[in-house]
């Protein structure tokens, strides 16, 4: 949430005056578009007729600013700048075919275009915030399931998205690394999921991706490193695993994706289960 | 049995359960009575803890009914709650109305929208389950749409997703004294809850977050 005393430091639109000031006051925009509708208020114009070099100039000195702060200025923000410059010479220049009545589209129009749908949803945004929250201003009266869920009905402790990035991060780390392939022999998931638990069989918890590591790096194989993959799918979904990941102090997961065994009653029940996979 | 039993039931049934309860569910439930019928105790349960004075209020949210601690409590069950705050940075409600108003959408137009990045924020929203995955756009490349969830629903104490304000159209931002934004949306978004159910809600987001099970 933006806070009332980040967002009250204003900066004055002449110039910068107290560095702290500006630091505090830069962190609460939210990208190029952000800081131009705040110059723009601050000049008090319309923002249909921009005054293009004012501005420009002002939003210069702002991405100027955040450099010598050691800002980590994100590269739309400079991006932004280059437009802007190139609004700028192109309002210097005559109108092409002068004298006609016709002076051609506005090159600022589709910034103005761009900056009014911007707005228009940092206005929503303020109001969804503004709305009584379920765990910040109200709170729901809310009986848990009195049966904790069965581990196969459990959803993961990691987002699927977050297992495919790192599953795409060892896919990547493979390619060019000793892709033989000389061995024509078949690789059966079945095998897969059965080195995955015995690997862990050895170890309380293995990180996600040094679990593709168990055979020599010669070996691994792009169809090797699939296979156990959709090894360590089945057997979440036989619930002789866990994925999961730890959360940071905002209660977002973070950090290395780690497999383990599951426990409670059906976590040996896998077996038999691998048993009947031909 | 009588009206007032029926009545009691309908509420030990919403203060029960484990999630927003629907008015169709709660028909089944209760002996003889009928969805209008459980609206219409929904509503008298609501007007009677107003009148009463009661800590909590009846809310419409998600196309069920949930009893919600009054706004006005919220500094006492936020000490309560202390361990998991919940948070929601700038970054995360700009991402989240872009998805809300134009779902499905893709990441390359929410940035194209806020004119920065969104790659970590949607993966916060989507761990957090206030946004999933809703399929992919056919197109080249096959680009992940994002859609909003029914946690998001009962985050923001909606009904349904038609029950977000319309979007102010673009001759407003263009008129004269339009540098303020509008009247904020009535923090007491509880009283629509409170009091008078609304339509049955078919139409609501009823699909849960995407996970892996």
């Amino acid at each position: 949430m933006t806070s009332p005393g980040t967002m009250g430091a204003e900066l004055r639109p002449d110039g910068v005056s107290a560095a702290n000031a500006c630091a505090i006051k830069l962190q609460a925009f939210e990208g190029p578009l952000d800081l131009l509708l705040h110059l723009i208020k601050l000049a008090e114009v319309d923002i249909t007729d921009i005054p293009i070099a004012e501005i420009a100039a002002q939003y210069t000195e702002y991405v100027g600013l955040m450099h010598e702060l050691d800002l980590d200025v994100a590269g739309e923000y400079l991006l932004m700048a280059a437009t802007l410059a190139w609004i700028k010479s192109r309002m210097l220049l005559p109108p092409e075919g002068a004298g006609e009545e016709d002076e051609g589209p506005d090159p600022r129009a589709e910034l103005v275009a761009r900056l009014l749908e911007y707005q228009r949803y940092k206005e929503a945004a303020e109001q969804l915030g503004e709305r009584s929250l379920e765990g910040r201003d109200v709170f729901a009266a809310r009986t848990p399931e009195l049966e904790p869920p069965s581990e196969e009905e459990r959803p993961l402790a990691v987002s699927l998205v977050a297992l495919l990035e790192a599953f795409r991060r060892v896919l990547a780390r493979s390619t060019g690394s000793g892709r033989h392939e000389v061995t024509a022999e078949p690789i059966h998931v079945r095998d897969r999921m059965l080195a995955v638990m015995e690997a862990l069989a050895r170890c309380e918890s293995i990180e996600f991706e040094r679990i593709f590591e168990l055979e020599p790096e010669r070996a691994r194989s792009r169809a090797l490193l699939i296979a156990t993959f959709l090894a360590i799918l089945e057997l979440v979904r036989l619930a002789a695993l866990r994925v999961y990941q730890g959360l940071d102090d905002d209660g977002v997961p973070a950090g290395p994706i780690r497999l383990r065994r599951a426990e409670g009653p059906g976590a040996d029940e896998w077996t038999a289960a691998v048993a009947e996979i031909t | 049995m009588d009206r007032e039993g029926q009545k009691r039931i309908v509420e030990a049934l919403v203060l029960g359960a484990p999630e927003p309860v629907t008015a169709q569910k709660i028909a089944e439930i209760v002996p003889g009575l009928e969805t209008e019928d459980a609206r219409a105790l929904l509503a008298e349960l609501g007007r009677e803890y107003e009148e009463q004075g009661r800590a909590f209020e009846i809310w419409e949210v998600a196309g069920g009914y949930q009893l919600r601690t009054r706004a006005e409590y919220a500094s006492y069950l936020r000490l309560l709650h202390r361990e998991r705050p919940l948070r929601l940075s700038r970054a995360a409600l700009e991402t989240l109305a872009v998805v809300a108003y134009r779902q499905p959408v893709t990441r390359a137009e929410i940035e194209a929208v806020r004119g920065v990045e969104v790659d970590a924020v949607l993966k916060s929203l989507l761990d957090r389950q206030l946004l999933r995955i809703a399929g992919h756009r056919e197109v080249p490349g096959r680009p992940m749409l994002y859609a909003t969830t029914r946690r998001f629903l009962e985050v923001f104490g909606l009904g349904r997703l038609d029950d977000l304000p319309t979007l102010r159209e673009m001759e407003e931002l263009l008129a004269p004294g339009a540098d303020e934004p509008g009247p904020p949306p009535p923090a007491s978004a509880a009283g629509a809850g409170a009091g008078e159910p609304g339509d049955e809600a078919e139409g609501a987001e009823t699909e849960p977050a995407a996970e892996l099970h």
